[in-house]
């Protein structure tokens, strides 16, 4: 035991404690709370996917339209593209933000906003261009749980658009906080994360019903 | 409002937002990446079914294998999941996440399944 004597720090000079309260990394505490939001989000879509996978019988359209009568995989693809771009502007435009410049964030979250725009234009007008058809929610169970599928997808677009907007205004207003930085970043993990649910909905709710 | 502005809310002494690790992981190349790896899968599937390029259920094997791959990288270069010691607890929730999310559909439509199958009566045009 007297070997470690001389690693004993002197009681005159030594440090016992720290002078300053750290406390909780705030930004990393909310985000972590966010991603646990987002994940049950994600059960809102397993319940709304399951909802769909028993809703997909030949019964289930009671001998009307099935979406393999309505399904434009092509038109559909073009709106992954301008979805999948948006989310890239984001982040390039996070990037810049990593670099201190607003210019460059404002232009990025400027281009995934209008691209989030063309994606929610091209679902609506598929939604009218449906309609139109006498294919709405009340065609049969089967079209029901492929709608409301689609489109509480679509809202989740619509929602984040307004958030950018939102996001646009603060870091004007109010520049690089604590605060507007981390919102930011909880705004990146939303926004990410609907191109994630997005390749779920395509895969398995538009090819997959495109060829069943 | 103030208080923030003044770093106190920074948390590990970081006074500057930007500093934050979660501002630092960003990374063009990472995002182009998942954009490029996710549009090329999705492009492939879109193209393989609007060909009918195979018989349905082999397709939906391809299909589902593209869908698979493009999100774990979309995953993993968007939303950084990684066992990087900042982005273990996001990883550690998302993998507690899995299994909820597999069974809730899975179980949902094993049930259904059984049940349509038992008590379904033959509809003409219904192949079961």
């Amino acid at each position: 035991m007297s070997g470690h004597a001389s690693n004993t720090p002197d009681p005159k000079t030594a440090v016992l404690w720290d002078t300053e309260y750290h406390g909780h990394d705030v930004i990393s505490t909310r985000s972590l709370g966010f991603f646990l939001y987002l994940l049950s989000d994600g059960m809102i879509f397993a319940t709304l996917f399951a909802a769909y996978g028993v809703l997909s019988y030949q019964h289930s359209y009671f001998g009307g339209p099935t979406p393999a009568d309505f399904v434009k995989p092509w038109y559909t693809f073009s709106q992954t593209i301008a979805l999948f771009l948006s989310v890239l502007a984001y982040g390039m435009g996070m990037t810049a933000l990593k670099r201190r410049s607003r210019g460059g964030l404002i232009n990025g979250l400027l281009g995934a906003f209008v691209l989030g725009v063309l994606f929610l234009v091209l679902d609506i007008h598929d939604v009218l261009d449906l309609a139109a058809h006498g294919i709405t929610v009340a065609a049969s169970g089967g079209i029901s749980a492929f709608i409301v599928l689609t489109q509480v997808h679509a809202a989740h677009i619509f929602f984040g658009l307004l958030w950018i907007l939102v996001m646009i205004y603060q870091v004007l207003r109010l520049g690089f906080t604590a605060d507007t930085v981390g919102r930011l970043l909880s705004l990146r993990m939303f926004w990410h994360f609907q191109a994630v649910v997005w390749v779920f909905v395509y895969i398995f709710v538009y090819l997959w019903g495109y060829m069943s | 409002m103030s208080q923030a502005q003044h770093g106190h809310h920074g948390g590990h002494g970081h006074a500057d937002p930007i500093l934050h690790p979660e501002v630092q992981m960003s990374s063009g190349r990472g995002y182009f990446s998942g954009f490029l790896i996710s549009t090329l899968l999705m492009l492939i599937a879109t193209f393989l079914v609007s060909s009918h390029a195979a018989p349905p259920f082999g397709l939906l094997l391809v299909i589902t294998v593209c869908a698979g791959i493009a999100t774990i990288a979309q995953i993993y270069f968007l939303l950084h999941i990684d066992i990087s010691e900042h982005n273990i607890w996001n990883t550690v929730s998302l993998v507690a996440f899995i299994p909820l999310f597999v069974l809730t559909i899975g179980l949902t439509w094993w049930m259904f399944s059984q049940l349509y199958l038992r008590t379904m009566p033959p509809m003409p045009g219904m192949h079961g």
